[in-house]
């Protein structure tokens, strides 16, 4: 199985609430620890990924966290002046037009403008060149938001070109687009828990993505996995003891529903799926990132799964 | 009497918000049944539950219409409602074109339905599933005999879009800029040519170098198609807008303990107060109870190899209880004068009306987590 090393793309994605930051802020170390110089991009959010690794914000324009990793949380109104710059080329040009009262007005109403930058500003980032002709960043690890609303962000190029007259936007739209569909550039990494709701996130999002999208789910990571520890037998001597047997029960029935959710997720998906064991840590930052790294380290490297 | 037993006797409309993932679908539907047992006829609007959510409330198969949840399908909890429960599932896309086809001209309608920047503003434009699942919410306040509507929300990608949205409608009808650009190509009787009544200046013409000509001109023959329904749509945006602050209607916020989540909740809580929107409570959902001195005791009593396998299962479920505590602490004093509610942590996923039976149980105080 290749690694995640073969793209530049990682887009990670799924339903809310699975540790999809975490599981971002490990690839990104991961990355790092391959040697490459790597860019993680938050959306439109407030911003996690650096308080994760322990390390001071990074805000909306790209910041050094530490050796070869940079930060950045896109947000809608500096993409826009980035974009509204790159188009209009004068800085007294971009302040009358944007700066205008009824421009702004307009620019509201105009569907997924906002997506289009805040998606343009993360592809044009991942198409920087150093002096030398290098990639400025050779790995971009975007932590997408969720289910819902990654598959329409996601789509917003398509969505544009089917929509909008041809123009400047439709220009941007399908250079986007291009990046996106290509499979030597684009992964997708779905989170999911041990739960019925976010493994069924997981499905419709790996078939949205494929079908409207035409990106191809490279992996699975089920998070927060509880592993098998009471047998039956345990389970039959603690009869006499109910609120220990329940307390095992729970622990039995979540483990047994990270086995179903991780065959569920391995025949739908047709892609591997990589288990993460649910941390018992008092708080979560870096080392504990650090540990969910250790067990995304085949996913990232190639070889088989953990 | 709790916060949410005053609500559920005397609100009208109770809205939960709050990030994807915290169990919204759950408190929400609880909170509809709770009420229909106590004697109010209610109706549970939720967006997307699960399979078997959907299947035990009899909403499997159902498209955006509502159902009454069948008497039998309570048997199970050994209670005879006192007023029926009715449920939905919003299908947003039905919800605009229900929209549409109420307050447009009837010789408009095609037109707007085959409109590209329409198909756009019903599925993708960021509010608009804010905006039309509280539109549905105050159109079900208006024309039905419901004593209380309780709103699942779609999953917020961002707190501000949920708030935003009606103003966004009203903005866009009632602004001054627009009726500018709009009135004198009403007049006219013309379509589509309204913008470029400012002729070529230099602002047109900087902006289209932006967006394209044609799609200026595209949108602005779309604004005009809808200025047409002026009235209607702002009749409606406003009465969406009042009842998101009426004293009927209240707002409850719902979290899991998790710090990612909690920090939202928090922002999420300060919107919502700013906008002076009532907050009737805080569920915080899937709260972890600490294990008690009689488990540890009861363990000890157990042969080695068990033991050690229960005591470590009981030390992780100290980390968590503990973790959901301080989160708890920092909550409280986040959000001074605001009720917090806890739901522990069940077993598997509250799926079924048994298991919404047990979370309101705790969600109206009749259990409280120790």
């Amino acid at each position: 199985m290749a690694g995640l090393l073969d793209k530049r793309l990682w887009i990670v994605s799924g339903k809310g609430g699975v540790g999809k930051t975490t599981v971002a802020a490990a690839l990104a170390l991961a990355s790092v620890r391959a040697g490459r110089r790597t860019l993680v991009c938050e959306v439109n959010t407030q911003e996690r990924v650096s308080r994760l690794l322990e390390r001071p914000e990074a805000g909306p324009e790209v910041k050094l966290l530490e050796e070869n990793l940079w930060a950045v949380d896109v947000r809608p109104q500096e993409a826009m002046r980035e974009y509204g710059l790159m188009v209009l080329r004068f800085e007294t040009l971009y302040k009358t037009v944007f700066e205008n009262r009824l421009v702004r007005y307009f620019l509201r109403f105009i569907p997924s403008l906002q997506e289009l930058v805040l998606l343009g500003k993360i592809l044009f980032h991942l198409q920087e060149k150093l002096p030398d002709g290098r990639w400025k960043y050779d790995t971009l690890v975007l932590d997408a938001p969720a289910t819902g609303h990654a598959i329409s962000f996601l789509s917003v190029p398509q969505v544009l070109l089917q929509t909008v007259p041809p123009g400047p936007m439709t220009r941007e739209a399908l250079k986007m687009r291009d990046l996106l569909v290509d499979p030597t550039v684009t992964a997708a990494v779905l989170v999911a828990l041990p739960e019925e709701m976010p493994v069924n996130e997981a499905l419709e999002l790996h078939a949205a993505l494929k079908d409207r999208v035409h990106i191809r789910t490279h992996a699975a990571v089920l998070n927060q996995a509880f592993p098998q520890r009471f047998t039956e037998a345990d389970l039959e001597a603690l009869a006499g003891h109910p609120e220990l047997k329940r307390v095992a029960q729970a622990h039995h029935d979540r483990a047994s529903q990270a086995v179903l959710a991780g065959t569920k997720l391995e025949r739908n998906l047709h892609a591997p799926v990589y288990t993460v064991p649910r941390l018992f840590v008092p708080s979560f930052g870096r080392e504990a990132v650090e540990t969910v790294m250790g067990h995304l380290n085949a996913l990232v490297t190639g070889g088989t799964g953990a | 009497m709790t916060a949410l037993q005053a609500a559920l006797a005397n609100k009208r409309v109770l809205i939960c918000v709050g990030s994807g993932g915290v169990g919204k679908t759950t408190v929400a539907a609880t909170l509809a049944l709770r009420a229909a047992v106590d004697g109010r006829p209610s109706i549970v609007c939720t967006i997307d539950p699960a399979k078997r959510l959907a299947n035990s409330l009899g909403l499997s198969g159902l498209g955006n219409t509502e159902a009454e949840v069948p008497a039998s399908a309570l048997e199970p909890l050994g209670v005879t409602p006192k007023a029926a429960l009715h449920a939905m599932m919003l299908d947003m896309k039905a919800t605009w074109d229900d929209l549409i086809t109420r307050v447009a001209p009837p010789e408009q309608r095609e037109r707007i339905f085959a409109n590209r920047f329409y198909q756009s503003l019903s599925t993708a434009l960021a509010g608009s599933q804010e905006y039309i699942a509280m539109e549905k919410v105050w159109d079900l306040r208006r024309r039905t005999d419901y004593e209380l509507v309780v709103l699942d929300t779609p999953p917020t990608a961002h707190a501000l879009d949920f708030l935003d949205a009606p103003n966004r409608v009203l903005d866009f009808l009632d602004n001054e800029a627009a009726k500018w650009l709009l009135t004198p190509a009403l007049k006219a009787g013309k379509v589509g040519l309204s913008l470029f009544n400012l002729g070529g200046s230099y602002v047109t013409r900087a902006l289209s170098r932006f967006t394209g000509t044609e799609m200026l001109q595209e949108l602005s023959s779309f604004m005009l198609t809808l200025s047409s329904m002026n009235e209607g749509f702002r009749e409606r945006a406003r009465g969406v807008r009042e009842l998101l602050e009426d004293k009927s209607t209240g707002f409850v916020l719902v979290t899991s303990p998790n710090p990612e989540r909690l920090d939202e909740a928090i922002h999420f809580h300060k919107l919502l107060r700013q906008n002076r929107m009532e907050m009737t409570a805080i569920v915080v959902n899937r709260v972890h109870p600490l294990p008690t001195q009689a488990e540890w005791a009861d363990a000890a009593t157990l042969t080695p190899t068990r033991r050690a396998k229960v005591e470590e299962t009981l030390r992780e479920l100290q980390v968590l209880a503990q973790q959901d505590l301080e989160g708890m602490a920092q909550l409280r004093a986040a959000c001074p004068g605001t009720p917090l509610i806890q739901v522990p942590r069940f077993g598997l996923d509250v799926h079924d009306l048994v298991a919404l039976w047990g979370t309101g149980r705790y969600l109206l105080g009749d259990d409280v987590l120790a």
